[in-house]
């Protein structure tokens, strides 16, 4: 086993990179849906804070600063999102894939006006990986879960505490109330569109920190379109996961697990094309095996319209 | 004029108000855009326009262009009209393209005579490869969203799989080989460049399109499944059925697109082979409402701007990215109906709403 796939340590850290920016972005979603805005513009969220990102590492040098551009931009376009759906009533589908190709289209125009060339941007600084002491030193799961980039570690922290929010506090409480029966949190006196915007925000800031990650934490530059189905894959999770924070965070890392096979399984024995495609297979199955049943926010879609 | 053309009128005036606010506030936003980078917004959509209609290569730059979107248009449209969500369009072009590039190369001795069975195949291959996220949401209740884009991936990594291994042929660029000059699509001449009878088969295709959704049974049930599931399923319309056939028919049409992209522009499929395609199919379909003759009018849009965005980049130095986001500033500001409530008041909204919302299921 060793040879084909490497060290079964190694592969358990490759599977928590990958997983890593669908976690992020998994819960990002939740936040928007259970508020009952769909948000299929996470690969375009993802995509646009993985850029921000960088370009506040070349302009500056810092990390801080450039998770601060990326957490700007992801929340920008966010709120171009609630806008949209909340505000003017647009379709929620048609919007989220809008904020996916204006993030596409808006990273290749300005890749060209920053970095003067399209492709790959300059290299910068990224997250490096910072062990825990003890943790890191357990054998085989100490290195390939306590090695990591501090974003790793936010991730552990973010899924119990996105799953204490939505379950444990009245905002979680409003919120999904908000996506399950709009009119009874309207005439509890809780403006509804003001817990979409703020599901949405979150969502956009919970997602730039996945692309970020993906930018500085595994890469050190940005590539056009490197989010690569990624914020989709993190939608397949998050219903896979039932739109609950433990089961999102559990699908993801089946699907960086996924990912992590694809970079590391041989060459020669199947086509690499093939392997390619696991990840994007393995979300259509788990969609098929649990899609029909898994049961959505029941306001979700819909723009709320005061009678 | 008799009532029946008056309201005709009215309808398609009306039809068009949401997609034209759309599209000036977009260039107005455009235009602040190119002022940040520095360059006069008059000159440089001076420029996008000379690219587009300026001369006859550019027109025909534009057909060109334009060909392709129609195709993938249609194949959103169609869905949309059973009140799906088909975002497949990139993968199932894709399919066309591989199949048009094989079939293309062992019919060429047929000469022209391999053209429409070549493309016919693709038909074949998109129709089944677009019944695949039909039967999953049929079937297995997997929403169409989600599994036509995880579908575009394995169409393309599947694509490139074939045009890399098994048809690969010898060559700078990696690709299939070359399909005799004979059996590809002709130009149309005329002095409009490369632009070829690719086009003429996609205005053909928009009028299948519009005979199959609104003079023949299943068109009708495919559009009553869209628009009240409920009264069809009533009605013993089955909307499994009709479920698969929309998104099964869109695949073809897409497939066609590639194929007519192989036979009539590229002669081969190159790996990369263009990309953005299906994507930009959504937008004209969105564009364009859903119908088959708005799908025209927006894929000359997409079409334009792309051909005008090329002399824009050579006479000025603002990006040809650019018309990548004035495109989708169209497309999130196309479905705003609030906005155009609070910019126009509530008969604006009442007139060209009322329609769109029918569409959406």
């Amino acid at each position: 086993m060793d040879e084909i796939f490497g060290a079964p340590g190694q592969l358990l850290a490759s599977t928590i990179r990958n997983a890593t920016p669908l976690v992020f972005a998994a819960l990002g979603g939740m936040f928007s849906e259970r508020s009952g805005v769909v948000n299929i513009g996470l690969e375009g969220l993802m995509l646009i804070s993985a850029f921000a990102g960088v370009v506040g590492a070349f302009l500056s040098g810092s990390a801080v600063v450039a998770l601060a551009f990326a957490l700007a931009a992801g929340l920008v376009f966010a709120l171009i999102h609630a806008l949209m759906c909340v505000t003017f009533e647009a379709d929620q589908i048609i919007s989220g894939t809008a904020i996916n190709l204006l993030a596409l289209g808006g990273t290749g125009f300005l890749m060209v006006s920053v970095f003067g060339a399209g492709g790959t941007s300059p290299r910068v600084e990224g997250f490096g990986e910072v062990p825990i002491p003890l943790l890191s030193s357990i054998p085989v799961v100490g290195p390939a879960l306590f090695s990591q980039s501090v974003l790793v570690y936010l991730m552990y922290v973010m899924v119990p505490a996105t799953f204490f929010v939505l379950f444990r506090t009245p905002f979680g409480l409003r919120l999904r109330a908000t996506g399950e029966s709009p009119e009874a949190v309207d005439t509890a006196g809780i403006s509804v569109g003001r817990m979409r915007y703020y599901g949405v925000a979150l969502s956009g800031l919970l997602a730039s920190l996945g692309g970020i990650y993906l930018s500085m934490g595994i890469l050190s530059a940005f590539t056009e379109n490197m989010t690569n189905g990624r914020g989709f894959i993190a939608l397949a999770a998050l219903i896979f996961g039932r739109w609950n924070p433990i089961g999102a965070a559990g699908a993801a890392l089946l699907f960086g697990f996924a990912l992590a096979v694809t970079f590391s399984a041989p060459q020669e024995a199947i086509p690499n094309e093939f392997l390619q495609m696991i990840p994007y297979v393995l979300t259509i199955v788990a969609l098929a095996a649990f899609g029909g049943r898994a049961i959505a926010p029941a306001a979700i879609g819909k723009p709320y319209r005061k009678e | 004029m008799s009532s029946r053309l008056r309201r005709a009128l009215v309808d398609a005036g009306g039809a068009l108000v949401f997609p034209l606010i759309a599209i000036v506030l977009s260039f107005v936003l455009g235009a602040f855009i190119v002022l940040a980078t520095g360059n006069n917004p008059l000159t440089a959509y001076a420029a996008l326009v000379r690219g587009a209609v300026g001369s006859p290569t550019a027109i025909g730059r534009t057909l060109l262009g334009a060909t392709p979107l129609i195709f993938t248009g249609l194949a959103v449209a169609v869905a949309f009209r059973a009140g799906l969500f088909n975002i497949g369009g990139e993968g199932q072009l894709y399919i066309g393209a591989i199949t048009a590039a094989w079939l293309g190369v062992t019919l060429g001795f047929l000469g022209a005579l391999s053209i429409p069975i070549v493309l016919l195949a693709c038909v074949v291959t998109g129709f089944l490869w677009g019944a695949i996220p039909g039967i999953l949401k049929a079937r297995f209740g997997a929403h169409e969203v989600i599994t036509t884009i995880m579908l575009n991936y394995i169409g393309i990594y599947l694509t490139t799989y074939l045009a890399l291994k098994p048809l690969r042929t010898e060559g700078l660029v990696p690709g299939t080989d070359a399909i005799d000059f004979a059996a590809r699509i002709p130009f149309i001449g005329l002095g409009l460049g490369r632009a070829n009878y690719g086009f003429l088969l996609a205005l053909v295709a928009a009028v299948v399109a519009y005979l199959l959704l609104w003079r023949t049974g299943r068109g009708f049930q495919i559009r009553a499944v869209g628009l009240s599931p409920g009264a069809a399923n009533y009605a013993g319309m089955g909307i499994g059925a009709n479920t698969v056939l929309a998104l099964a028919i869109g695949g073809a049409f897409a497939a066609i697109g590639g194929g007519v992209e192989v036979l009539g522009v590229y002669g081969k499929m190159t790996v990369p082979f263009v990309t953005g395609l299906g994507f930009n199919g959504i937008g004209v379909a969105l564009l364009g409402r859903n119908h088959p003759a708005g799908v025209v009018l927006g894929a000359l849009l997409f079409g334009g701007l792309a051909s005008g965005a090329q002399e824009m980049q050579f006479s000025t130095d603002v990006p040809l990215q650019l018309t990548s986001v004035l495109l989708a500033v169209i497309l999130l500001l196309v479905t705003a109906t609030k906005l155009v409530e609070l910019l126009f008041g509530k008969r604006a909204r009442a007139l060209a709403g009322a329609r769109l919302e029918k569409g959406l299921g």
